[in-house]
């Protein structure tokens, strides 16, 4: 029987090549809000690993986080060094990044820090930043670029590159007199610090007091910079870090935030879990749409296909047969549909995954179907069924009805 | 045997007078008959009841022994699909499957059928190409899709599809009324001589009384239903 509905199916291939391209697509959609979903959580958390606590000058904590971390937005207010070296020379903070933002070359974020960066920062399962080519920066004249920098602005290592006051692509302030030399290539991390122009908090303020044409500014300060934008804390225990959370919170001398990376990562997603809903919820109603089309045209054909009923009833054929020949007509272009679907979403990764690589980040691993894809999949088709009884029972009556005389 | 009988048959569309009123009517097994009526006298729905689409609400029809009316509706299809060939006037094919899988179609729903064909040691392709080849289809117009031969290939492509397996019973429903009279008198001689072969039993219908000279019996459907008479 499902031969017999395959060769129909082949009869009328135009309106079937339609129905399943409708149905593919739709699948696709479904598949890829779930992918794109689960991608962009594992991303996030995968950005930074083995950090306690983040703190900053007041402000809320997601802002803090995402400035600091994923180098999206920026913060408008900085805490002093001061206050930093407080809190970094606590028994219990085992070690601490300073760090200073809100800078770029050529749309990518500058990150100025000290080389507690490159010794304490995690990212993954825990995994270190290495070196592909070259080694961390001994002065304030030299830079270190993420992979992504590197091949973004085509330099390797002892090349020179200048660096500009302010955010974003666009630098209205460009000052050629603070040429910085490439040190050093960190290996690829798929985190944004691949994005990242590393330079020394001594760097960044001296490219700032440029502006005011050297002002009498002591070089030679203790402290590498009047104030950061955050700043990432290690604890000698992980117990430590909500009391010290709370402490920072309260801090006296200035107002200051501190965050849980995890905690904060959560609250992150369960206020975009309504966004995330909203769009299964189309992508459904498309699959919904794309079945609907299939049961349109299931429907209008039943007219033309009085004929082919007669002869089947003709040849022995019963009206529960006819019923089955119809169901199999739906499965086949439900499940061709379905897998044609998930056929576009791996060929659309394979084809994208470069270009949303360098547009966001994102590393997109082409693994098999999930066991909850293969669910949404099966709901699709059972759905398909569901829908395809619908002409099934009308043949079914139509069949009884004409028997073998069919006036058209 | 009888191949069909009928006894104080009475049937009537829903809601109306009776369509069919037959006191008796016998068919010998092996017999070919040219049952006459003009349009309107029931002959459709006569039809019907022989092939098991419809059952009398009273009366008896039985098929070779065989209480047809009492049979549920799956046991008639079954029957029909095992026993019953059935031409229609035109548009008895496919369009989409080729002239062989449209001669086999039959056979595909019938065990028995396919049972028949292998006790004659042969398949069921070998047999369809052979019956094909012989109503006058060459080879390539075998493989052919249905849609795209003449009216008078496909009724012969209709016939092999009723005749394959050697059914007891061939209905055929004005299956000449499509074809010119050169056409439709080697039609009707292939299929008679087809149907001889297997003794099957022929109820050819027409309005055309010209080819009475072909079959063992000629019935005027008026003569044997009162149901007209009556009204």
């Amino acid at each position: 029987m499902i031969r017999l509905a395959i060769k129909s199916l082949m009869n009328r291939r135009a309106s079937v090549v339609l129905t399943v391209i409708a149905i593919a697509v739709s699948v696709t959609l479904l598949l890829a809000v779930e992918r794109v979903r689960e991608q962009v959580q594992s991303h996030f958390a995968n950005t930074v690993s083995g950090t306690d606590l983040i703190i900053g000058a007041r402000t809320g904590q997601t802002q803090l986080l995402l400035s600091s971390v994923f180098h999206i937005g920026s913060m408008t207010n900085n805490m002093s060094w001061e206050s930093f070296v407080d809190i970094s020379e606590r028994p219990e903070v085992s070690w601490a990044i300073p760090m200073s933002l809100g800078d770029s070359v050529q749309g990518l974020p500058v990150v100025a820090t000290t080389n507690a960066y490159f010794e304490h920062f995690k990212y993954g399962d825990k995994q270190a930043l290495e070196f592909s080519q070259g080694s961390a920066f001994a002065s304030d004249e030299e830079v270190v670029l993420g992979a992504d920098a590197a091949e973004k602005l085509s330099k390797i290592i002892d090349d020179e590159i200048i660096i500009a006051h302010g955010s974003g692509g666009i630098s209205f302030s460009e000052h050629e007199e603070h040429p910085l030399t490439v040190t050093g290539v960190l290996k690829r991390t798929g985190t944004p610090v691949d994005q990242a122009v590393l330079v020394t908090l001594h760097s960044l303020d001296m490219i700032h007091s440029g502006e005011h044409e050297h002002s009498e500014h002591d070089h030679h300060n203790e402290a590498p910079a009047e104030s950061i934008s955050a700043a990432l804390l290690g604890l000698k225990a992980k117990p430590l870090a909500l009391r010290l959370q709370r402490q920072i919170n309260t801090y006296d001398k200035e107002p200051l935030t501190a965050l849980l990376p995890g905690m904060t990562l959560q609250e992150l997603w369960k206020t975009l879990r309504v966004f995330e809903q909203a769009l299964t919820a189309i992508s459904a109603m498309v699959v919904l749409i794309g079945l609907l089309g299939m049961l349109t045209i299931m429907l209008a054909s039943l007219r033309e296909r009085r004929r082919e009923m007669a002869v089947l009833r003709a040849v022995g054929a019963g009206p529960g047969t006819i019923f089955g020949l119809l169901l199999s007509e739906a499965l086949v272009l439900t499940v061709v549909g379905a897998f044609s679907g998930l056929l576009l979403l791996y060929g659309l990764q394979w084809s994208l995954a470069g270009v949303i690589q360098s547009q966001t980040g994102l590393i997109f691993n082409t693994t098999w179907p999930s066991i909850s894809e293969w669910w949404r999949i099966a709901l699709v088709i059972t759905a398909g069924f569901m829908l395809s009884l619908i002409p099934a029972w009308r043949a079914y009556r139509q069949s009884l009805a004409d028997g073998l005389t069919v006036k058209i | 045997m009888h191949a069909v009988s009928i006894e104080n048959l009475l049937f009537s569309w829903a809601g109306q007078r009776p369509t069919l009123d037959i006191p008796g009517w016998q068919i010998k097994q092996g017999e070919t008959v040219l049952l006459r009526g003009p349009s309107g006298s029931g002959k459709s729905t006569l039809l019907s009841l022989l092939a098991g689409i419809n059952t009398p609400q009273s009366g008896s029809l039985n098929l070779f022994e065989t209480a047809f009316s009492n049979l549920s509706g799956r046991q008639r299809d079954r029957y029909r699909a095992d026993n019953i060939g059935y031409i229609f006037q035109q548009f008895n094919l496919l369009p989409y499957l080729s002239a062989l899988d449209n001669a086999l179609l039959a056979c595909q729903f019938s065990k028995k059928r396919r049972q028949r064909i292998a006790e004659q040691g042969s398949s069921a392709e070998a047999t369809a190409t052979e019956m094909l080849q012989r109503l006058g289809l060459n080879s390539t117009q075998i493989e052919q899709p249905a849609h795209t031969l003449s009216v008078g290939q496909q009724q012969r492509v209709a016939a092999a599809r009723a005749l394959l397996g050697a059914p007891k019973l061939l209905i055929a429903d004005e299956p000449t009324s499509a074809l010119d009279a050169e056409h439709r008198d080697t039609f009707i001689q292939l299929l008679l001589e087809l149907s001889s072969q297997n003794n099957t039993t022929v109820i050819f219908v027409t309005h055309d009384a010209a080819l009475s000279s072909y079959f063992d019996q000629h019935v005027e459907l008026n003569t044997l239903n009162q149901a007209g008479a009556q009204s």
